[in-house]
């Protein structure tokens, strides 16, 4: 026999079928298409923004994201839940294609059967699989939704109805299978080749040959008419995020990573900075919010969130999204909260784990910057103290700014201004240079510096801060006038390399300092410890300790650097216990985003939580690379009942505790240009 | 309605000062300069009742050098409408009462219903300026203010006294006012503001046209004060040690009388 089927077996192959099929058909798609464009109107209410160029390389991120799934499905559970319903709908969208080219096209115009054969038998196993996985994914899913989900979990009826309509579009599918089966197929070598269509035949079998065409019949236009509304649907409902989220792939930012749009300061007609309207958004922070599909794993991840603040990231997108939707006119810190904007501290959780490429931190940026240059508001009078303290010291602390070297002299290291030939610049940053914890931080750097043959530099008193917690609060115009002193200082000499021990300054260095013209090459001091021992012009006596790390959210997940620092500890000798949260999944020590500078008022503590997750691994010792984290940490283990459990310390100050000093110490090195 | 605000730049309290080598005021080196703390209530103050009062037109005053600039900027941007510098560099060496007569020189017949001034300077501290310029142009001068309303030509204010006690004070304008800390929460200029202030009238006068009184006073010397003996450090044991400390802060303090 010929392994094959009639296409259009018992509905018959009349206009009678075939005209209302094509109209409905030809309605869904126009109704899709309108519903689409209805959307588009939303999205172009933003600003231009361009977000296509280097298309290929965007391309493969969307086809990365799209078929493979890469963000869904991490983390695996229940990213797989969804992975492996997509992949079966995947392939039940290819089969009904194929059989749409052969019945509408191939068949009628050449008499092409290709669905025939061990094709067909594969093909029919194929889909027949496909179904059923969708099935069982489909109802995994329902039941973590309804019977156990996961706390905050929100379903409104448009999730009931999205299932309703899934389930009844695979059920009926198999329906008309097992009633053409029941006829046509049953006793036949075929039918294994369709398992999950053989049982339902069976099933069927009692409802005789009469029964059986009729039902198919009916169900045959029902599955229709569900494909129908279900196409319908899509731009009316979160299906569209079939579209949204994965086109949203297409249209991330390609970095470098986190790194904020520069005002234009200059501009005098400039009416409005920030964002405090719709219309003052870009396309893309628009696009964003139709992309979300409230899976709330940046809700899960978000450390203020999680201390009982009033900030959930996918909250702020929904309420935008809101917004654009149906009351454009919105001042929008007002729809968000203004708690729950100062609540962030950019930690950038949120954006790792959307699966939507969704971009958070720059939208709540947007606002504060909105609040701060447009009202003049602050979170508290503490943070305003502090941009008042650093315009006149160029400082947060408020300390004199004549002091900024201070700590260095003992150490002979000098200013540029007294001594421009050095290896590196050693870009000191606030808390290094006033905070006596940090100092001495600074100071075991320079001495593992001195060690290893390299002679840094500082600004000294030309140093001001780099201007990172005020940016990130909103505070642009303060930040482009200390970027502007701190790259005239820099560019007054002949500096080639910059070394930071604060990864704040060093993102800031690195990346948003580029619009503003520092070209000199920017390294962390953990990357440049790690390069010194590499080359072996660092050497360390090790000694056994245990510790714990954390990632600090800036040199963690906005610059991607978790090996180098492990690096440095285990060769220090050290025995590394992870935490639960580490690498792209750490907690953020809760002074990020400008938080430095406010006080927690709501919620529990931040860096309590994460001195918990430290103190469980049971090690005795907390090591990180920043000069903020360490703040949180010496101060929280006090307020977190810590105090001799968990001693917070930089690597930096481990490393020149291991310092060999034997006679084949490398000399100073006063010759070399900079770059190694 | 026309109102002065009078202010002064200062160096940031924070700094390491240093006698200059006259010996007479201190050395201008390595200093951060700002807004006199006391000023900057007075700015506040001026905006708050311009906000008020929508007709008002606020002038901000300011005696230096050049550098003072910068401050005056800072109170156009706060939301003063125009400003007077009043440029010499040697401001330092004018005792009070002709940085009054300056103020009062320029003040006279111009109409101001209202004079703000800072209480005192965080650096000279005298505390006269403001009740002088008063004296000067035979205004009422109500000093230390922590509250201020105004209406109808009638300002009712409230001055702290000492421990705490507060006197509420009618005045009928024109008058001066001095702002003590408490009276209000400056505010941060936004950048709209800030671009505003670059554009809006900055008057220069030679200090020499203004400066008609002569010194009276004379520094003779600027010095730190003799370092005293440091703190004492108890030793014992603790009940011992708590009833040696409760003797220390009866014998040379009041808290416990």
């Amino acid at each position: 026999m010929e392994f094959t089927r009639e296409i259009y077996w018992n509905v018959g192959r009349s206009w009678w079928t075939l005209l209302p099929m094509y109209l409905l058909a030809a309605a869904a798609i126009g109704l899709l298409i309108y519903g689409m464009r209805q959307r588009l109107k939303i999205y172009r209410q933003g600003l231009p923004l361009v977000r296509t160029d280097q298309w290929r390389w965007r391309l493969g991120n969307f086809l990365a994201a799209l078929l493979l799934q890469k963000k869904v499905v991490r983390p695996a559970w229940p990213g797989l839940l969804h992975g492996f319903f997509f992949w079966g709908f995947v392939l039940l969208f290819i089969g009904t294609t194929l059989i749409v080219i052969q019945a509408d096209f191939t068949e009628p115009l050449f008499d092409l059967i290709f669905l025939r054969g061990t094709f067909y038998k594969i093909f029919s196993l194929t889909l027949d699989l496909a179904g059923l996985l969708c099935l069982v994914m489909l109802g995994v899913l329902l039941v973590r939704r309804y019977f156990f989900p996961p706390a905050g979990l929100q379903s409104t009826p448009e999730h009931g109805l999205m299932f309703a309509l899934l389930f009844a579009i695979l059920v009926s599918g198999f329906v008309i299978e097992g009633a053409r089966m029941a006829v046509t197929e049953l006793g036949t070598p075929l039918a294994p080749w369709s398992p999950v269509g053989l049982l339902t035949a069976r099933l069927l079998l009692w409802m005789g040959e009469g029964g059986l065409l009729a039902l198919h019949k009916v169900t045959w236009w029902f599955h229709l008419l569900l494909v129908v509304v279900f196409l319908t649907l899509i731009p009316r409902t979160r299906f569209r995020h079939l579209f949204t989220t994965s086109s949203n792939a297409f249209f991330a930012d390609l970095g470098p990573k986190g790194k904020l749009v520069s005002l234009d300061m200059d501009n005098e007609e400039a009416e409005s900075y920030g964002t405090s309207r719709i219309d003052q958004m870009t396309w893309k922070d628009i696009f964003d919010t139709d992309a979300c599909t409230l899976c709330q794993r940046c809700q899960d991840r978000c450390p203020a969130f999680a201390t009982g603040k009033p900030l959930s990231p996918m909250q702020v997108i929904s309420q935008l999204g809101e917004a654009a939707v149906s009351r454009p006119g919105d001042d929008l810190p007002a729809t968000v909260g203004r708690e729950a904007l100062w609540a962030c501290t950019t930690c950038r959780a949120c954006e790792e784990i959307c699966p939507a490429t969704i971009e958070h931190v720059a939208k709540i940026v947007g606002m504060r910057r909105s609040l701060v240059l447009m009202e003049g508001e602050f979170p508290g009078d503490e943070v305003m103290a502090a941009m008042e303290a650093t315009e006149v010291n160029g400082n947060p602390l408020g300390s004199a700014f004549a002091g900024r070297g201070d700590w260095a002299a003992a150490l002979g290291v000098k200013p540029l201004a007294e001594d421009a030939d050095v290896d590196i610049l050693y870009f000191v940053g606030c808390y290094a240079s006033f905070d006596q914890r940090n100092i001495a931080v600074a100071r075991s750097f320079v001495e593992l510096c001195r060690a290893a043959g390299i002679k840094p530099g500082i600004l000294g008193k030309e140093e001001r801060c780099c201007g990172e917690p005020m940016r990130k609060m909103g505070n642009e115009y303060l930040y482009q006038t200390l970027a502007g002193e701190n790259i005239a200082a820099i560019n007054r000499y002949p500096v080639k390399r910059i070394v930071t021990s604060c990864p704040h300054c060093y993102n800031t260095l690195a990346k948003d300092y580029r619009d503003l013209g520092l070209i000199a090459e920017v390294v962390p001091h953990t990357l440049f410890l790690a390069e010194l021992l590499a080359s072996g012009r660092l050497r360390l006596a090790a000694a056994d300790f245990t510790c714990t790390y954390h990632d600090s959210c800036y040199l963690g997940r906005h610059n991607d650097i978790y090996e180098p620092p492990r690096q440095l500890i285990r060769a220090a000798g050290g025995t590394l216990v992870e935490m639960a949260k580490n690498r792209a999944d750490a907690f953020c020590c809760g002074a990020g985003g400008g938080r430095i500078l406010a006080e927690e008022k709501s919620g529990t503590r931040i860096s309590h939580q994460r001195l918990e997750m430290a103190a469980a691994t049971g090690a005795g010792e907390l090591l990180s690379n920043c000069p903020f984290c360490l703040t949180m940490f010496v101060d929280g283990v006090k307020g977190a009942d810590l105090e001799g459990h968990l001693r917070p310390r930089d690597i930096a100050e481990v490393l020149a505790e291991r310092l060999e000093h034997g006679s084949d110490v490398a000399p100073m090195d006063t010759t070399s240009g900079g770059k190694q | 309605m026309k109102i002065l605000v009078c202010i002064k730049q200062v160096p940031d309290m924070e700094a390491k000062f240093k006698i200059d080598g006259a010996g007479t005021w201190y050395a201008r080196t390595d200093l951060a300069w700002r807004m006199n703390e006391y000023d900057e209530y007075a700015v506040e103050q001026a905006i708050q009742l311009k906000e008020q009062e929508q007709e008002a037109d606020i002038t901000v005053l300011c005696i230096g050098g050049e550098q003072v600039k910068e401050t005056i900027k800072k109170a156009l941007a706060m939301g003063c409408d125009r400003a007077v510098h009043v440029a010499m560099e040697a401001v330092s060496s004018l005792e009070p009462l002709q940085i009054a007569g300056i103020i009062a020189e320029f003040a006279r017949d111009q109409g101001f219903a209202l004079i703000f001034t800072g209480m005192q300077s965080q650096d000279r501290g005298s505390g006269q300026v403001g009740l002088l310029v008063a004296e000067f142009l035979t205004l009422p001068a109500v000093s230390t203010v922590v509250e201020f309303a105004y209406e109808a030509g009638m300002a009712t204010v409230r001055r702290e006294l000492e421990g705490g006690t507060r006197a509420c004070v009618k005045v009928a304008t024109p008058a001066v006012i001095t702002c003590q800390l408490g009276l209000n929460s400056p505010r941060y200029p936004t950048l709209p503001n800030i671009m505003k202030a670059k554009k809006k009238e900055l008057r220069t006068i030679p200090a020499g046209e203004l400066l008609k009184v002569a010194p009276r006073q004379e520094t003779a010397k600027l010095f730190f004060p003799e370092k005293r003996g440091g703190g004492e450090v108890l030793e014992g044991e603790i009940g011992e040690l708590a009833d040696r400390v409760i003797q220390i802060l009866k014998e040379k303090t009041t808290v416990l009388s």
